[in-house]
């Protein structure tokens, strides 16, 4: 099955349900499937390349523009619409795509960009054209590109086929149970692999999806929980937390139809967890591990008996995931692989990083270990390893320490020069609202907490810390 | 209570803090880093850490390393602070 025929099954089967809610606007699961049959017809008239980019904010037009690619041969190329020019024209020139299609607000931005010389063209204008012919397009084997934004400075372009979205969605279903009775909220953008597996996801068992614009925006979150009856709420683990300590008195109310909050695997605090677990009192919290390149190879279901508040969970079915070392011996800690049908088979138009990828398993750059009932443990990417003086150390456990103490809303660690021990860590903290938290508090706290060697040997403020839409931290930016 | 005797009691509670094995009656201004059981190379970056939070000053590398005692570390922290 492609993603064509998750739409075309639920036009046979409830065609006239509710497919997509975006603010006022609604769409049936016929209408989304006939603007999708226009809008490929319109495009295949326009271009014969094989490879079209998409740039826009979260619509009802960026779901028919990326099915409507999708449903004329093409590969969709996914662009945040954040990008910065230099990335926009790296992207372009290493995906050798020749059209943008984005929403009007990204066509002036774009438009302003000297170094872009691609054709643009407005979703609503393909839409608008008139034409007759029928043109019948075979799917192509990949179904989207994207490059992958993550925590490192040099991205990398992952293409994924119908088949790993079709393994991988049913994986989805079945651990997390969605189904059609669903009324799911996903206020994360679509260009990334956590937004678009949940548009597959409702696309796939005919539930009907809530778009939101703005994860940032709480308050709009929580009114859109009880205005829709929602029963599931996609979210960055940032903005979970935010909303303990937006509105902690009403929450339980807000969330008391919610039987799921799948949450993706950047680090979530503990408190946020177990105070989660407290609020939903008909569902429950959940994670998973994946990467753009292995979407959803583990999930943990944060259920009220199970303690292990700090794992991403088991495997996903029919996925396999080893530990190594640099000795390539199976380890209890080290070096996270993984092999399944999720995983791509190479990278796109990039010798060097397919050697990431041998004899199916995929080397993720991440760190990790088992505990004996297999639940996986992350420990951040190895190459944000701190080495001080000999004694090697994984920034998220000191942040994870630290982001217990009262008055400290996120944090973040990472290694800085120094001339005797080679490096110390370094620490830049946010304050919470009204915080008069001091250094010497958290030093006094870290001491208790901590080994010696993790003590962080200066520490920092900070308003902001550098951040993809995701929630992981851009470390390459960290001073 | 004077300057000088403000920077003594919270270099004392430096040491208390960073050595959570220091006995009251064990502490003194004279005792050496040799004698303490577990002043290592890493209980020395955090003496540093702490100090420099705690008087919002920043040692050198030459004064990180003379710091032998507590007494070296209170005639830094004097020379910051007058």
């Amino acid at each position: 099955m492609n993603l064509i025929d998750f739409l075309g099954t639920n036009v046979e089967k409830q065609g006239n349900k509710i497919a997509i809610i975006d603010d006022e606007t609604k769409i049936t699961f016929i209408e989304l499937y006939e603007k999708v049959k226009k809008f490929s017809t319109n495009l295949e008239i326009l271009n014969q390349e094989k490879i079209i980019s998409l740039v826009s904010e979260n619509s009802i037009s960026f779901i028919v523009a990326y099915l409507g690619i999708i449903n004329s041969g093409k590969i969709v190329h996914l662009i945040s619409p954040e990008i910065s020019e230099i990335n926009l024209f790296n992207q372009l020139k290493s995906s050798k795509s020749k059209n943008i299609i984005c929403n009007q607000s990204v066509k002036n931005k774009i438009f302003n960009y000297n170094s872009i010389e691609t054709t643009i063209f407005d979703i609503e204008e393909i839409l608008l054209k008139q034409n007759n012919e029928k043109i019948k397009s075979s799917i192509n084997e990949l179904a989207y590109l994207i490059y992958t934004s993550g925590t490192t400075s040099e991205p990398k372009g992952v293409t994924v086929s119908h088949s790993m979205i079709e393994f991988t969605t049913k994986n989805i279903v079945k651990v997390l149970g969605y189904s059609n009775s669903d009324i799911d909220l996903l206020p994360l953008p679509l260009n990334h692999s956590f937004g678009l597996g949940c548009l597959h996801t409702s696309l796939y068992v005919g539930s009907t999806l809530v778009l939101l614009k703005n994860a940032s925006n709480l308050d709009q979150i929580l009114k859109s929980l009880k205005k829709y009856k929602i029963t599931t709420l996609a979210s960055i683990p940032a903005t979970l937390t935010k909303i303990l300590n937006f509105e902690n008195k009403k929450l339980e109310d807000y969330f008391s139809e919610i039987r799921l909050i799948i949450t993706n695997s950047t680090a979530i605090p503990k408190k946020t967890v177990i105070q989660f677990k407290e609020i939903l009192k008909k569902g429950n919290l959940a994670t998973y591990y994946g990467l753009t390149e292995a979407s959803r190879s583990t999930f943990m279901i944060f259920d009220k008996n199970n303690g292990r508040e700090e794992s991403v969970g088991r495997c996903s079915p029919n996925v396999e995931i080893k530990i190594i070392n640099e000795e390539e011996n199976n380890l209890k800690f080290g070096n996270i692989l993984i092999k399944g049908d999720n995983v791509i088979k190479k990278y796109w138009n990039n010798i060097e990083a397919d050697k990431n990828i041998f004899d199916n398993w995929l080397k993720t750059g991440d760190t990790g270990y088992f505990d004996k009932e297999g639940y996986l443990f992350l420990k951040g990417r190895s190459d944000e390893m701190i080495n001080i003086g000999g004694e090697k150390v994984m920034p998220i456990e000191i942040e994870q320490t630290i982001k217990n103490i009262p008055g400290i809303e996120d944090a973040v660690v990472f290694g800085i020069e120094h001339e005797i021990f080679g490096q110390t860590i370094k620490l830049n903290v946010i304050k919470s609202k009204n915080s008069d938290i001091d250094k010497s508090q958290i030093l006094s706290y870290c001491i208790k907490n901590l080994e010696k060697f993790k003590i962080p040997s200066k520490i920092d403020f900070v308003e902001k810390i550098p951040k993809t839409d995701y929630g992981k931290v851009k470390r390459f930016m960290l001073k | 209570m004077n300057n000088e005797q403000e920077s003594k009691e919270i270099i004392k509670d430096i040491f208390f803090e960073v050595f959570s094995n220091l006995d009251k009656n064990d502490f003194s201004w004279e005792k050496e880093q040799k004698d303490y059981e577990n002043w290592d190379s890493f209980a020395q970056l955090n003496l540093i850490t702490f100090a420099e939070a705690k008087f919002n000053i920043s040692f050198t590398l030459e004064e990180s390393i003379e710091i032998k005692s507590a007494n070296d570390l209170l005639r830094i922290v004097e020379h910051y602070l007058t």
